[in-house]
């Protein structure tokens, strides 16, 4: 047999058959290369783990406080960056208004005031057209509008009642 | 000790007397993975510590349909990588510990001491040839022999596939036997200072 599958069954360090064994044994007398390979596997075979000096755990204690402490400063500094952040978009949105607000309050008294005072006075001028519309419509609208205007209900209300009774009859899931 | 599932749970709970349990429970384990591919001991104590800081930070990610050791290993080694990436440094010296004595020790006990010196110096050697290797195949060699980790274990925990495992195994095999061979060539060498290069 070559080189090449003795090279194989040692690279990949997987078990041999006795037979297998027997002839890279015989191999391995005249390949230099294959011999390296083999020690070296032998030797990785051989190996120990090796142990942490003394008091590893209680040494660890001490990092995981320190961890700890910088998780707590990490949290508050995060915390006060919030709050900041938060107080300049409010300054940036709100900023000028309120310290407008606050150097002048007579002006935004004054413009809350005129607002309020708008609002009602229109609120008071619409009931009054309502009322006056209300008192005069029927003499300005002649009967027979009337009698259209009511008809025209009728058959409208005719129309959505049988709409209706026949949305409610129709078959489900169709 | 309770048992790993419960040591776990209890920490996820915020126990830290049961996540303690679980760093000495594997201490060994990480500590040997760092000291492995870092090849020096203090980075390796650093490492460790700094793999159980994370595996304590993610500890809520942890899936239990996965072995514990498996998890803390992958999160080991992908520190590792990443820290001797950084490093960009091609070799260290592992001949010798911080104050020139060996890290490893001599097992007193070994029925055949010249057999086991001779063993202990394949391992110092080995040790010293696993820092020429590629930080990724690195770790899979580390955690094919020193952790006993199956193909598809080394493969869940190093982000690979198997075949892709496989391949990197082979080829750190054969660059290990070919650095072995180096070794062997030049040791020979070393015996023979005086001898004329004829012979």
């Amino acid at each position: 047999m070559n080189h090449q599958p003795f090279e194989d069954w040692l690279l990949d360090d997987e078990s041999l058959t006795v037979q297998q064994e027997r002839e890279l044994q015989i191999h391995l007398r005249s390949c230099t290369a294959c011999t390296a390979i083999a020690d070296s596997n032998l030797a990785l075979h051989s190996v120990r783990l090796v142990s942490p000096a003394p008091g590893f755990a209680d040494r660890f204690q001490p990092r995981l406080a320190a961890w700890r402490r910088a998780q707590l400063r990490r949290q508050a500094l995060g915390s006060i960056v919030l709050v900041v952040a938060v107080l300049a978009l409010l300054y940036t949105l709100a900023g000028p208004t309120i310290l407008e607000a606050v150097r002048s309050p007579v002006v935004w008294l004054r413009e809350i005031t005129t607002y309020l005072v708008t609002v009602l006075t229109l609120v008071s001028v619409f009931g009054q057209v309502g009322s006056i519309l209300l008192r005069n419509l029927p003499d300005l609208i002649p009967p027979a509008v009337w009698f259209a205007m009511l008809a025209a209900g009728s058959v409208l209300a005719a129309l959505w009642i049988t709409l209706m009774r026949r949305l409610a009859r129709a078959p489900q899931g169709a | 000790m309770k048992d790993e599932s419960s040591l776990v749970l209890a920490a996820q709970r915020g126990s830290d007397e049961a996540f303690t349990e679980l760093v000495e429970a594997y201490q060994t384990h990480v500590y040997n993975l760092c000291y492995r591919m870092l090849g020096e001991v203090e980075s390796a104590e650093d490492a460790s510590q700094e793999t159980f800081l994370r595996a304590f930070q993610h500890l809520q990610r942890y899936d239990h349909g996965r072995p514990f050791a498996t998890w803390l290993l992958s999160i080991a080694a992908h520190y590792c990588i990443d820290r001797l990436r950084r490093r960009r440094l091609s070799f260290i010296s592992m001949d010798q510990g911080e104050d020139g004595e060996t890290i490893e020790l001599q097992d007193a006990g070994a029925p055949n001491p010249e057999a086991e010196v001779v063993r202990h110096e394949q391992r110092e050697q080995m040790q010293g040839f696993l820092q020429k290797l590629n930080s990724v195949d690195r770790a899979a060699i580390i955690l094919r022999y020193w952790h006993d980790c199956s193909e598809t274990e080394i493969a869940a925990a190093l982000h690979l596939t198997v075949s892709a495992v496989k391949s990197r195994l082979h080829r750190a095999r054969r660059e290990l036997g070919s650095l072995w061979k180096e070794e062997e060539i030049h040791s020979n060498h070393e015996r023979r200072p005086h001898e004329s290069p004829a012979f």
